[in-house]
């Protein structure tokens, strides 16, 4: 990992923040700026730097340990063990899903069709697994 | 169950004939940071006046730390910080005079930190009371009720008259008291942006009435705005449980709603053959829906 891993939080925006929180590792994880073995910031480190509750922080770090993707390490805080698929092929299907539909609505309302959209998305999903796979290799 | 630090069950207040508060029923637990928030004129100096045991009520009962409020003995007002909206002090003390006719009165009294935030908030010791600016009072306010490190700090519109960066400082010495899972804040605001980095739980406060008393997260997770569209046409007016906004046309309807769900969304689509799309709402939209009905 470059340098230490920061979090960015927007207080007012609707998602509770422990909500944002989670996206994040998840976020990075997925796209490589995380990696297993990593270990995040603790609880009282991360509140102090945001400027937010630390219960929030401990809550986003408990449910990130709960679904596998963090493990509590003795001493040193929380480590980052690795991206978990959650729940089975069905469910995430339709994790999936509900996100996309928001994409289609989106890229509906701002007038694109669908080869345009598919057009746009192959190339981002093909950059991705590039980058994941070299990131193996190291 | 956490234990609860204060608790009120069927506050009613009226002055004269004006009613204020309407049996209020709350439960602050022990280790949260409560955000009292209302519109001026919702009653929440009078909920904290009762709940202190400032102000009789009319009926209910009120405690603090398992002791009645009207009647509470000196060890528990000892565990108790408050910062009242209009601060009283004596104009011709100085700032450190203030200080430690302040710490006398406690057992134990923590010199650094005050001295800490005294620097933060650039606030000069010899000044006289008399001459600082409202704000610099609010500091003083602040730092003599967090003196004696109370385990329930309950401030009145805290950071009404304090600047964005002593806003800031304020927040983190907050942040601080948080960090400790057995002391308990409370802070009335109207300004949702007071409370949405430190507040783990959100009273609102409405024409004397609570109507939400919980979780934050809970509040923006289960307050959505939903944009509903079919090929049918909607009815005028869509009747739903927990309904707070709706705009209806003709084949779309735009929806603010309590209780969402996943479950509860699947069966809007199914009952109106629709596709719903769900957007987050601050909590300064979800305070102005709230107040809106």
């Amino acid at each position: 990992m470059d340098g230490k891993f920061r979090f960015h939080v927007y207080p007012s925006a609707g998602a509770p923040i422990y909500r944002q929180l989670m996206e994040q590792v998840k976020f990075q994880l997925a796209s490589g700026r995380l990696a297993p073995g990593d270990v995040l910031p603790s609880v009282r480190d991360t509140a102090q730097e945001l400027e937010i509750n630390p219960m929030t922080v401990s809550k986003a770090y408990s449910l990130l340990e709960r679904e596998g993707v963090l493990a509590r390490d003795r001493g040193q805080g929380m480590r980052v063990v690795g991206p978990v698929a959650k729940g089975g092929i069905k469910e995430r299907r339709e994790e999936l899903k509900t996100l996309l539909k928001d994409v289609v609505v989106k890229a509906h309302q701002l007038d694109f069709d669908t080869d345009e959209v598919i057009g746009l998305l192959k190339p981002m999903l093909i950059e991705l697994e590039k980058k994941n796979s070299s990131q193996e290799d190291k | 169950m956490t234990e609860a630090i204060l608790e009120l069950q069927g506050v009613s207040k009226s002055f004269k004939n004006k009613s204020v508060l309407e049996r209020i029923d709350l439960s602050i637990p022990r280790g949260s940071v409560v955000g009292l928030l209302g519109k001026n004129g919702a009653g929440k100096t009078t909920l904290l006046k009762c709940a202190l045991g400032l102000l009789k009520t009319n009926s209910g009962t009120s405690r603090i730390f398992g002791e009645d409020s009207w009647d509470l003995s000196g060890e528990t007002k000892a565990r108790i910080g408050y910062v009242p909206q209009k601060i009283d002090l004596y104009a011709w003390m100085k700032v450190r005079q203030m200080i430690s006719y302040y710490a006398a009165f406690y057992a134990r009294w923590n010199d650094a930190l005050t001295q800490a935030l005294l620097s933060d908030w650039e606030l000069d010791a010899e000044d006289r009371v008399g001459k600082l600016s409202e704000g610099q009072v609010q500091k003083l306010g602040l730092i003599l009720a967090m003196g004696h490190e109370p385990d329930l700090l309950i401030l009145d519109e805290p950071a009404a008259s304090l600047d964005p960066q002593a806003r800031r400082t304020f927040l983190a010495a907050v942040i601080e008291i948080a960090g400790n899972h057995d002391r308990t804040v409370i802070l009335s605001t109207h300004l949702t942006s007071d409370l949405e980095r430190v507040a783990s739980d959100i009273v609102l406060l409405k024409s004397g009435v609570i109507s939400y008393s919980g979780s934050m997260d809970e509040l923006k997770e289960s307050v959505k705005s939903l944009t509903l569209r079919t090929e049918r046409k909607l009815p005028a007016n869509l009747v739903l449980p927990g309904l707070l906004k709706c705009e209806t046309h003709d084949n779309h309807a735009v929806l603010t709603m309590k209780g969402v769900t996943t479950d509860r969304i699947r069966s809007l689509e199914n009952d109106y053959a629709a596709t719903v799309e769900v957007r987050d709402l601050t909590l300064e939209d979800i305070f102005v829906e709230v107040h809106r009905v």
